[in-house]
């Protein structure tokens, strides 16, 4: 009976110690033993081309190759180059690319026509589901399945923050004078028309030397901003029923009107301005608001300002000058973002998702998202958890608590087949409003373009995807 | 195996049949290979792009079915390819005489000779040799509202600062890129009209000198009838280039604002590469080398070039 119960006990114990010992296994370590068996081989893996692919060249793929002996060839590619070469790739079934990155917007198409391997069964095999769970739900909800099957990792917590000057902000003089005039405390806006007040006050009274805020206004990225705003005020993209579009109304044309006199307290020339002129602005001190995505935040705060490939960012002049808060109305584009998905004409399936798997590991994807030279943002509830993180500079703990915030409340970027074509119209559309065109004549063109896009697709088949799309937690506010 | 015959008393070797076969054959067998190389690059891809231009092929679909004229049919319908043909147009009629008019006076300038001529020549050249890309790039760093020499030299002229957006502004959008353009290629104008003033014939000109002759006489009755062939070749080659000008107003507005500078080469490749439709793009190509075609055809005919 003793003899029995010892060897009960010590069963139960080589059980549990065996399953505690599993558990201590993380994703990364499972991907990195699991790996050790294709040393030898080498993966290619499709990347943003620019800062982006500084992480695999110099960080991920060395360090992979050293844990596993796989060998990652990146191929850096533009952006809007990135869904030709994927689907080129595919079409022509050459399987030059294993791993890649993805925009979540495209998923659709990619998924529909068959280019992207399901990877509910790798998940599965190597005990990724649970760690699939600390990825915010934003991203995980929204950017990594279509009908049903995971196709991507979202692997980049892309989201539209407010930047503001608290010097500014916080002086008692502009406070006062400003609670004076409009009857409320100088604070980040809470809606649009507190933004409008508040940056034609700053310009009032700072300009030239410092204007009330800036945009970037170029093409494509004032659409995300139209995207936002147009859902926020109650705009919707499409009649649910008959596919026709809706942003010829009055909401549409209230959102055109108030972006485009918005730019009358911007700095002359902002129509002009790209990613990096707005950055230049606001890091140089000429911008007391601006709205982009989390680098902003990193690099006005000087993090990564000795980077030898971070040398092109002028030297941040509002260091410890920056709050951050959620753009108005309280609901941010989330604004393109990251996928990485494996190719289904890759001869190195399992090598490919094994590298993704690591790469979106709680443990590497914490260092890959501290990198400060590349633009990855953080993307998981242990990012913005992390006591490393919240330490690299003063205000890091506001900064990964707002991008945290943000996250959890973004509004998807509209998805739909063929979404590139009502992103193209959506930024053609914008070009026009800066030109000076009639807002409602250019609303009511790109309502015939989004129907005529529709109709090319198929109404019903669109409809679909619509639906699907509407019905996330994050597409429209609710 | 060779067979001898005897002609007028000398005996000769004559080629067998399979020799003489390979006598006639020779020379086509040595530019076979080359023949073959240019039909596989040039002429496989035309046909190809013809039968792609009858199917539904795009990028984000299977479906390759024969649709017929569906494409074509639809080419009437699309008011944008119309627009960016319309703005091919008007860059082409706006840039073709002044890229000509201005190499013209360089020509002249040039021709009696100056000291240092040479090293001008060079350098008045040198926007040619500049990719087209990095030429537009270039000039809308200079038009740069806020950092941009012009704005600066125009503030300075005005006395108070100006602030053109010569990119968006749709007043301006196009005074940038004809003067891009115009910048780049005026020069490729001037060196070849400078080589054809040189070999006007001096005797005329010095005789028509001797009776008085106007210098606009002179040019209108000697100088331009001896350099029209240069001048009609000139601009055919420009003309052409132009009509696929893509780069510069890639570089300085994108097509933009809007589509109001978008060119019959900008939309194909929207087309082609930004909305994947493949066969519609097929189709826009075959309508752009029939027109062309058919202006050339045209222009030689009127410039009498043909004969």
């Amino acid at each position: 009976m003793k003899f029995r119960t010892i060897l009960s006990a010590a069963a139960v114990l080589a059980l549990t110690g065996g399953s505690a010992l599993a558990a201590d296994k993380d994703a990364a370590d499972i991907a990195v033993e699991a790996a050790k068996k294709y040393a030898g081989t080498t993966i290619s893996i499709v990347w943003e081309a620019g800062l982006q692919s500084l992480d695999p060249l110099n960080y991920s793929g060395p360090k992979w190759e050293k844990l596993t002996g796989v060998k990652v060839k990146v191929v850096e590619v533009p952006t809007d180059q990135m869904f030709t070469k994927i689907m080129q790739d595919f079409k022509s079934g050459a399987g030059a690319y294993d791993a890649l990155n993805v925009i979540p917007s495209w998923m659709p198409d990619l998924a529909r026509a068959g280019a992207l391997e399901p990877l509910d069964k790798y998940v599965d095999k190597f005990g990724y589901r649970d760690e699939l769970q600390d990825i915010a739900a934003a991203y995980r909800d929204n950017q990594m399945q279509y009908d049903g099957k995971i196709y991507g990792f979202p692997d980049d917590g892309d989201v539209m923050l407010l930047y503001y000057r608290r010097d500014i902000f916080e002086d008692p003089k502009m406070k006062d004078e400003f609670k004076a005039k409009f009857g409320y405390e100088l604070a980040p806006p809470k809606d649009w028309k507190q933004f409008d007040e508040i940056g034609q006050f700053i310009t009032d009274k700072m300009a030239p030397k410092v204007y009330g805020a800036g945009f970037f206004r170029t093409a494509p990225y004032p659409q995300y901003m139209f995207q936002e705003r147009f859902r926020m005020e109650g705009g919707k993209f499409f009649n649910a029923d008959t596919m026709k579009a809706t942003v010829n109304g009055d909401v549409g044309l209230k959102v055109f009107k108030q972006m485009l006199a918005e730019n009358k307290f911007m700095p002359p020339g902002v129509e002009q301005w790209n990613f990096v002129d707005n950055l230049a602005a606001f890091l140089q001190g000429t911008t007391a608001m601006t709205i982009s995505w989390p680098p902003y935040g990193r690099w006005a705060a000087g993090y990564g300002s000795g980077e030898e490939a971070l040398k092109w960012v002028p030297k941040s002049q509002v260091a410890g000058k920056v709050g951050y808060a959620l753009t108005p109305l309280g609901r941010p584009e989330l604004g393109v973002g990251f996928d990485l998905s494996v190719s289904a004409t890759s001869k190195n399936k399992e090598a490919a998702y094994l590298f993704i798997q690591w790469l979106n590991s709680k443990k590497t994807s914490l260092e890959r998202v501290q990198l400060p030279y590349t633009l990855r943002d953080p993307f998981r509830l242990s990012h913005y958890a992390s006591e490393k993180y919240r330490s690299l500079w003063p205000d890091a703990a506001a900064y990964l608590d707002t991008i945290k915030t943000s996250g959890e409340k973004g509004l998807l970027d509209l998805s739909l087949l063929q979404q590139d074509k009502y992103d193209e119209a959506m930024t053609k559309a914008i070009s026009s409003l800066w030109a000076g065109e009639d807002p409602k004549a250019i609303l009511e063109r790109m309502a015939q373009q989004f129907d005529a896009i529709t109709e090319k697709v198929g109404i019903e088949n669109q409809k679909a995807v619509y639906k699907v799309w509407a019905a996330k937690p994050g597409a429209y506010p609710q | 195996m060779t067979v001898s015959v005897s002609l007028n008393g000398a005996e000769q070797r004559r080629p067998s049949r399979f020799g003489r076969m390979l006598e006639d054959r020779l020379p086509y067998l040595i530019v076979a290979p080359a023949i073959l190389i240019l039909l596989l690059v040039g002429l496989f891809p035309l046909i190809y792009s013809l039968i792609v231009s009858f199917q539904r092929i795009t990028m984000t679909e299977n479906d390759t079915s024969f649709v017929g004229l569906l494409n074509y049919a639809e080419l009437f319908r699309d008011t944008r390819l119309w627009a960016s043909l319309g703005h091919t147009a008007i860059i082409t009629a706006i840039a073709l005489p002044l890229e000509l008019l201005v190499g013209f006076l360089m020509a002249q300038l040039f021709i009696d000779g100056m000291p240092g001529r040479q090293i001008f020549v060079a350098l008045l050249v040198l926007p040619t040799v500049i990719s087209p890309i990095v030429a537009g790039a270039t000039w809308r760093l200079m038009f740069d509202v806020r950092f941009g020499p012009i704005g600066q030299i125009l503030s300075f002229f005005a006395g108070e600062p100006v602030r053109i957006l010569w990119t968006v502004n749709p007043a301006y959008v196009y005074p940038a890129i004809i003067i891009c353009e115009v910048w780049q290629w005026a020069p490729f104008m001037f060196l070849l009209l400078l080589a054809a003033l040189s070999n006007v014939d001096q005797s005329q000109l010095e005789a028509a000198e001797i009776d008085g002759a106007s210098y606009l006489r002179v040019l209108r009755a000697i100088v331009l009838p001896a350099i029209a062939p240069v001048i009609a070749v000139a601009c055919l080659i420009r003309g052409l280039d132009l009509v696929r000008i893509f780069d510069i107003i890639w570089a300085l507005t994108e097509g933009g604002p809007g589509s109001m500078t978008e060119t019959v080469s900008l939309y194909t490749y929207v087309q082609g590469f930004s909305q994947f439709e493949t066969s519609y793009t097929a189709a826009i190509s075959f309508l752009v080398i029939a027109l062309l075609t058919l202006i050339t055809t045209l222009v030689l005919k009127r410039m009498e070039l043909t004969r």
